[in-house]
């Protein structure tokens, strides 16, 4: 890259639970605070903010971040890249030189819906949404959709499924982090529920109150901080046709396979170069479909390449090294980019990748994804 | 609002939205599908301008109602109260023979769950839900042998 390279000096986490009391403002005090800790840099010394969740001016102000030359807040982008891909953009553009990216999320609270789905003040549904709502849509019903056709289409399992979320639980059980740490067998996870099918509730992230925040700088300013750098190799933001899930035109895979070509076409790493790879799991499907995507394995083969043990401890790609969003969970794709730093940076005890040097994060599916390729300083 | 009788109500579809021409087609009996009047092109769900040639010359056209299941899954959790003496039931997105990648969504009806794949001929029909609200629903065409998932493979 010929741009100002940018690296990732700080991360961190508010305390993190199922049901805690914290309030928004609780959650992106701790998480910034952490973050700050960890790099050694003070909240004068940010003067960039990118969030999701919380609500950026006003947090920036309580924190004494600032005065900022860069901000901006998104309510319906892919999750955490969003905002980290902003805050890149914007220290590459030189519109700030350190960039604190935040996402905050409340069990079950989503960002507001699409746009064009709104409830009338009468309780009518309007926009996309009345054609789901007579038909009984619920919950992960639309990732089931994409599972159910990429069965079909290239002979994936329910075991295959099953595979994955018994290999991520046990990276889990390494992550002192994690919320759920206990192993599955594949029995058990057959025997789990199926919410709607093929989806289990073990394929279902977990939702729970969690802020994370991750502070991004430029080479030079990064040289003086606390932790050493990891750097953004590559990363790519992608949407990719009309904004519902259920309507794709392929339902296999649709923007993370423009993600990943614009991902591969910034850089001269391959595939075969990345040590770990920290891919969203929303939903079981989602982390195939960037298996594949990524090029990681071929398209429709992510089931067998997971079950033959390539994603686990000690195989080829290890992947959702920190347990997943099922395990640690759902925090929007902000632990996938903290956990690929700190693989980078050689800090996780049990689960480490040896002598990782790169990592790959993603986020999201569907008609909107981004992922970032991240290097050790 | 329509209320069911645990006292439930499920949200109704808005009055006058870009959409409410499917709705009212259902209760006609017929299923129209958003069509640009300068290029041909079906949309699904209706917009208000045309993505390929950004014409506004759109009407609602009706189609044959003929249509092959491209993906379905099973709720065994309910997720809205009027749905929960309902379970387990399908919900399917059906492709359109009018145009590639043209799909609705529905419930497949007059089959058993266990008898639902991914490939089956389907037909529209027409379902009231409730007093206020007819909508198009699938069920296997006629001279379906339940032959299974049709379309495995690329």
């Amino acid at each position: 890259m010929s741009q100002t390279r940018v690296a990732v000096v700080g991360v961190g986490y508010s305390t993190v639970g199922r049901k805690t009391t914290l309030t928004w403002q609780d959650l992106v005090i701790e998480a910034v605070s952490a973050a700050l800790d960890d790099s050694g840099l003070r909240p004068a010394d940010i003067d960039g903010m990118t969030t999701m969740g919380g609500s950026v001016l006003s947090d920036a102000a309580m924190l004494g971040i600032g005065p900022l030359s860069w901000f901006d807040q998104d309510d319906f982008g892919p999750a955490f890249i969003q905002p980290a891909a902003q805050a890149v953009a914007a220290i590459q553009a030189g519109q700030c030189h350190t960039c604190i990216a935040v996402r905050v999320i409340k069990k079950g609270t989503f960002a507001p819906a699409v746009q064009s789905n709104p409830l009338s003040a009468d309780g009518r549904v309007g926009g996309d949404l009345q054609f789901c709502v007579p038909y009984g849509i619920g919950g992960p019903w639309w990732a089931a959709l994409m599972a159910r056709r990429h069965m079909v289409e290239y002979g994936t399992t329910e075991e295959q499924f099953g595979a994955h979320v018994m290999a991520q639980r046990r990276f889990a059980a390494l992550n002192e982090d994690a919320l759920l740490r206990s192993e599955i067998s594949l029995d058990e996870y057959m025997a789990s529920r199926y919410i709607c099918t093929p989806i289990r509730l073990l394929d279902c992230d977990y939702p729970c109150d969690a802020g994370a925040a991750v502070i991004f700088t430029t080479e030079e300013r990064a040289a003086d901080l606390a932790q050493r750098p990891v750097f953004v190799e590559s990363y790519a933001l992608s949407a990719s046709g009309e904004p519902s899930f259920e309507n794709l035109p392929d339902l296999t895979n649709q923007s993370p396979l423009h993600s990943a070509e614009l991902l591969w076409s910034r850089t001269d790493l391959k595939p075969q170069d990345v040590d770990c790879a920290q891919l969203y799991d929303g939903f079981t499907i989602i982390t195939f479909e960037w298996l594949e995507a990524l090029g990681f394995c071929n398209r429709g083969e992510a089931g067998a390449f997971v079950e033959a043990g390539n994603t686990g401890l000690g195989g080829s790609l290890p992947v959702n090294t920190d347990g997943g969003a099922c395990n640690v969970g759902r925090r929007h794709g902000a632990n996938f980019c903290i956990e690929a730093t700190r693989q980078l940076r050689h800090e996780c005890g049990s689960r480490q990748v040896p002598s990782a040097e790169v990592a790959l994060w993603a986020n999201a599916v569907g008609f909107f994804s981004g992922a970032m390729l991240l290097t050790r300083g | 609002m329509t209320q069911t009788a645990a006292g439930w109500s499920l949200p109704l579809p808005a009055h006058d939205s870009l959409g409410s021409f499917y709705w009212r087609g259902a209760a006609e009996g017929v299923l129209l599908i958003q069509r640009c009047s300068a290029c041909g092109l079906y949309i699904h769900y209706p917009r208000p301008v045309c993505r390929a040639c950004l014409s506004r010359e759109l009407s609602p056209t009706p189609v044959s109602g003929q249509g092959t299941l491209h993906s379905f899954t099973v709720m065994m959790q309910v997720f809205h109260p009027f749905f929960t003496d309902r379970l387990p039931y399908v919900v399917a997105s059906v492709e359109l023979p009018e145009q590639e990648r043209l799909r609705v969504l529905a419930n497949v009806v007059d089959c058993p769950v266990e008898e639902v794949r991914v490939g089956m001929p389907v037909e529209v029909t027409f379902r009231q839900l409730t007093p206020e609200l007819t909508i198009p629903q699938f069920r296997p065409r006629p001279g379906w042998d339940g032959s299974t998932d049709a379309e495995a493979g690329r």
